[in-house]
């Protein structure tokens, strides 16, 4: 494949690059002009349309979208597959459901430097889902970092009495991502080491082979521990949790509910990616790491946020929570990889990717609606804020008690289909008895019952929420000068989230064809060109040599 | 490991040498302190304060413009040596690696022309001013 083809695959993150660059230099030109969300919002409609005849009209693709002969596109250093088609379908989606909860709050502040960075912030999420290369990977999720920085910092605004903490957050934000950017680069380099190649495949390639080497197995580990140690910062997976809570606190309500979501959009695909799929021979060390991980995650996550009265570090916490969650569909993929049968029965990787969906629906349409509810110079800062919501707003107050009756997972929302999948998944290790799986069984076991008692102690808070809203007489209205947009985004989440709640079955359907076409893509070893066998042949004759 | 071995001797090598030559220095030079010789650039111009001091957000800005050229640097001189020497962007062509020269030439040409739109921006945000 030659450089001309990458290009044609890129073409949609490039028109999402392309309009950033016309919103950055026309906002610099017409400083006063209002209105860049709607440009920003074209962007997006330009590169999911792109995308869209690129899956209809080019018969390659369109197999690939079907499961079909070629289960993957490989062009050097980008791959398209089912994984890839689908989780850049989905960001667009995200994208523009931030486009227009920001929609208002933004002409407050620089809307063309806010519009411009969530352009970039959604095409390095596309770039990270369709790496196929270490350094792309790393540069899928500085495109994500950096523009984060500037929209923190921008989103700070005119507003006195915020303006400092504001910039508080960015500045914790950005010291505390560099450093997770730099421990996850360490760990790349030793993947480096080992391989001798930054593509995944061939990193997959020389992993996968039986080898006597020492090293191999202790630096791949190392790389491993790196890998996740950097990634968890994305996740808020404790231990790398605690900027969370003071960040969201002092953020504006649109740019916390853009931390809550994008960037474990981000370490989820670029986990299953790389991790889960990539590296071999890690399963053992893989699942022991991610059960200890979720079980102290959703644990502390839960029991901090029962005393939060802000309503940002509520959710601040029941975002780490949910990372605990999301880490037990990983725990079980490790367990069950490079086990077919294991793997088709109880599919983790899939259940996170769904699990992923649902929370970020949900917790996209929360941000959107207190962002809804605040207004100029008062924003919705406390859970008492939302004091006697259901008099005042009955609508937004009915839109929240569903995100939140779906975070808690209660059978008819969309949450409960998300753990659902986690738990069966959790429990199906085993099941089918490879000899991978033998005796893992009480792990997951009590893995299942941990989740469920937290999920009851996560009850607690989110239907304290509901109880404020419904139960207590309004101290004071709030503005709900917020914007159409969020209003709209808000309904948009509540109802896609009581959709896939009645009717879950297509996005379940979904998820675990992506987690299976991820899993496939590394195996497949037919590939025209730079195939891990040619590559492996090249490498012994250089070795010899 | 036998592949790091001479690394690890170089190493070894340069430590003993570099901390020996120091060492020596010490031990067998002549010390003639005086306040001439104690600046910090003993032949270059002299210091007129102390170097811990603040000094402009703005040199910041100035920086950061100064990035874009210097990138654009970092990439257009490679291109430049590849494009004349035989082993370059021909070889890479007739090698299949590449589609065409034009193609090289299109993907620098939009390379410039993206930077200067970086340039365009940071024009009219006002970062050549002295405010």
């Amino acid at each position: 494949m030659t450089s001309s083809e990458t290009i044609y695959l890129l073409l949609p993150e490039a028109s999402l690059i392309l309009f950033a660059t016309l919103i950055f230099v026309a906002g610099a030109f017409y400083p006063a002009r209002t209105g860049w969300n709607l440009l920003a919002a074209f962007g997006l409609l330009v590169a999911g349309g792109v995308l869209c005849i690129q899956i209809n009209s080019n018969p390659v693709y369109s197999a690939v979208f079907r499961g079909q002969a070629p289960l993957a596109i490989v062009s050097g250093p980008v791959v398209v597959d089912l994984f890839s088609l689908a989780s850049r379908a989905l960001v667009i989606g995200v994208g523009m459901l931030f486009v227009m909860i920001t929609s208002r709050t933004a002409a407050e502040t620089q809307e063309p430097e806010l519009m411009g960075s969530l352009l970039l912030i959604i095409s390095g999420l596309n770039v990270v889902a369709m790496a196929n290369d270490l350094v792309v990977v790393f540069l899928g999720l500085e495109l994500v970092s950096i523009p984060t920085y500037v929209l923190l910092f921008v989103g700070s605004g005119h507003v006195e009495r915020y303006a400092a903490q504001r910039q508080e957050a960015a500045t914790k934000y950005f010291f505390l991502s560099v450093l997770s950017s730099a421990v996850l680069l360490y760990g790349f380099s030793f993947l480096y080491g080992v391989s001798g190649s930054t593509r995944l495949t061939d990193v997959f390639a020389v992993i996968s082979q039986p080898s006597d080497e020492r090293g191999t197995q202790l630096f791949s580990r190392l790389a491993m521990v790196f890998i996740f140690a950097g990634l968890g910062f994305r996740l808020t997976a404790v231990p790398f949790h605690f900027y969370a809570p003071d960040v969201y606190q002092g953020t504006s309500n649109p740019n916390a509910g853009l931390l809550a979501v994008i960037p474990k959009i981000a370490a989820v695909v670029a986990l299953v990616r790389i991790v889960v799929v990539a590296m071999p021979g890690l399963e053992q060390v893989g699942w022991q790491l991610t059960l200890a991980m979720a079980f102290v995650t959703m644990t502390l996550g839960n029991l901090v946020a029962l005393w939060q009265a802000n309503i940002r570090r509520l959710l601040a916490y029941s975002s780490i929570a949910h990372a605990g969650y999301m880490l037990i569909g990983l725990s079980v993929g490790f367990a069950v990889a490079g086990d077919e049968l294991a793997s088709a029965s109880a599919d983790g990787m899939g259940a996170t990717i769904f699990y992923l969906i649902v929370y970020s629906l949900a917790t996209a349409g929360t941000f959107a609606a207190i962002t809804y509810l605040g207004g100029a110079g008062r924003q919705i800062d406390t859970v008492e804020d939302l004091a006697g919501l259901s008099q005042t707003h009955p609508q937004a107050a009915f839109a929240i008690a569903v995100f939140m009756f779906s975070l808690t997972g209660l059978p008819p929302l969309a949450g409960f289909w998300g753990k659902f999948g986690l738990l069966t998944g959790a429990l199906g290790v085993d099941a089918k008895s490879g000899g991978l799986t033998d005796g893992l069984w009480p792990w997951f076991l009590m893995l299942s019952v941990v989740t469920v008692v937290n999920a009851a102690i996560s009850a607690a808070y989110y239907l304290r929420v509901i109880s404020v809203m419904y139960f207590r007489p309004a101290l004071s209205t709030p503005l709900a000068q917020g914007g159409v947009g969020a209003a709209l985004a808000m309904f948009l989440c509540a109802a896609l989230v009581v959709a896939v709640g009645v009717y879950p079955g297509p996005m379940q359907e979904a998820s675990r064809a992506m987690s299976r076409s991820a899993r496939q893509t590394i195996d497949e070893r037919d590939w025209a060109e730079n195939s891990p066998q040619d590559f492996l042949a090249t490498r012994h004759r250089s070795a010899e040599d | 490991m036998q592949l790091f071995l001479p690394i690890l001797m170089f190493v070894a090598a340069s430590t003993v040498l570099a901390g020996g030559l120091l060492f020596l220095g010490g031990l067998i030079g002549p010390s003639r302190a005086g306040k001439v010789k104690e600046m910090p650039y003993e032949s270059g111009m002299d210091p007129i304060h102390d170097t811990r001091r603040r000094f402009d957000v703005r040199f910041h800005l100035v920086a950061i413009a100064f990035l874009i050229f210097d990138v654009e640097l970092l990439f257009l001189y490679p291109w430049a040596v590849a494009s004349r020497n035989p082993q370059g962007i021909d070889a890479a062509v007739s090698a299949g690696l590449i589609g065409s020269r034009g193609l090289v030439f299109a993907e620098v040409i939009v390379f410039i022309a993206l930077l200067a739109l970086g340039f365009v921006y940071a024009l009219r945000k006002g970062v050549f001013q002295w405010r």
